[in-house]
């Protein structure tokens, strides 16, 4: 049962820009819960058209790409939403 | 201790040795997935002389099946991974060395390891400077042991960290950067290792 539920929860993500990042013009986006936070970073990559992105949430952490987005949400959300903070990582090094 | 240089993604040893053993017991009280094993602290005075402060932080004998393959199909297709963090001195950052061998004991090499890679790590591995793999001899033996490259990690840790609380900072520094290398290596970091944390992030200025 809590399988199915997951199956069918839209998440809100929230996605802020930090330093050099290009913004996106609309930052919040529903995405499927039972997907994978991979979803996400390949969203987002196609959306400010750059493939080195950092992506971290602000509990401290860089997600790993096999995380469910549900669970990041049930652990991590704050305020009906998923805020995902994101870099372009063109400036390290 | 100086949280000063936290703020720029750095640690000095004394917040090394202090997250290491927060990061230690923490491990301890989560429920870890997968059976991993329990991080440890293993002094290491170089001197002869027994230091508080002289070590690192080691998650040894992690097992792996490469590549999908059946799990427990053969014990020759096991791999067992040792991961060791050290202080770098010179970039004021933990550093991974890492090994993996067969049940037998033989070395893997780097294409051995890179079967256990996830695609989205190899992809990172190949597109990030700072988390290309070397062999390089380890501080503590004199054997060369894989290592991911530290030179973007004061960067990417000031992002990651500048929300926490000082107070707070040297505590989060490890888990933070385990999330970080983890992705690197394949190594899967429990979400609850970040979950007591999140009350104590306050929103930017933006």
């Amino acid at each position: 049962m809590a399988a199915v539920a997951a199956e069918q929860k839209k998440v809100v993500v929230h996605f802020r820009s930090t330093g050099n990042a290009p913004q996106l013009k609309q930052s919040k986006f529903k995405i499927g819960g039972n997907e994978k936070f991979l979803k996400i970073i390949d969203f987002l990559r196609r959306q400010i058209h750059q493939d080195t992105v950092f992506l971290y949430v602000n509990s401290a952490f860089s997600p790993n790409p096999d995380e469910l987005i549900i669970d990041l949400y049930n652990n991590f959300g704050i305020d009906g939403q998923l805020v995902v903070n994101y870099a372009s990582s063109m400036a390290w090094g | 201790m100086g949280g000063s240089s936290i703020g720029e993604g750095t640690l000095s040893l004394g917040d090394f040795v202090a997250s290491a053993k927060a990061l230690i017991e923490k491990w301890k009280v989560i429920d870890v997935e997968d059976s991993l094993p329990d991080w440890q602290w293993k002094p290491c005075g170089k001197t002869g002389v027994p230091s508080e402060e002289e070590g690192y932080l080691a998650l040894e004998g992690v097992y792996r099946n490469p590549g999908g393959r059946h799990a427990q199909s053969s014990s020759e297709s096991v791999h067992i991974y040792d991961y060791h963090v050290v202080y770098s001195f010179s970039y004021k950052v933990p550093v991974l060395y890492f090994q993996g061998h067969q049940a037998g004991g033989q070395l893997l090499t780097l294409d051995e390891i890179k079967e256990d890679l996830p695609s989205h790590s190899l992809k990172l591995l190949g597109e990030s400077k700072w988390t290309f793999i070397t062999r390089e001899e380890h501080p503590h033996f004199s054997r060369p042991w894989f290592t991911l490259h530290p030179c973007g990690t004061s960067d990417c840790m000031k992002l990651l960290l500048e929300g926490v609380e000082n107070k707070d900072q040297h505590v989060q520094y490890l888990p933070a950067w385990l999330s970080v290398v983890g992705q690197a290596v394949g190594l899967k970091i429990p979400l609850e290792l970040y979950e007591m944390h999140h009350v104590s992030w306050k929103p930017g200025n933006n």
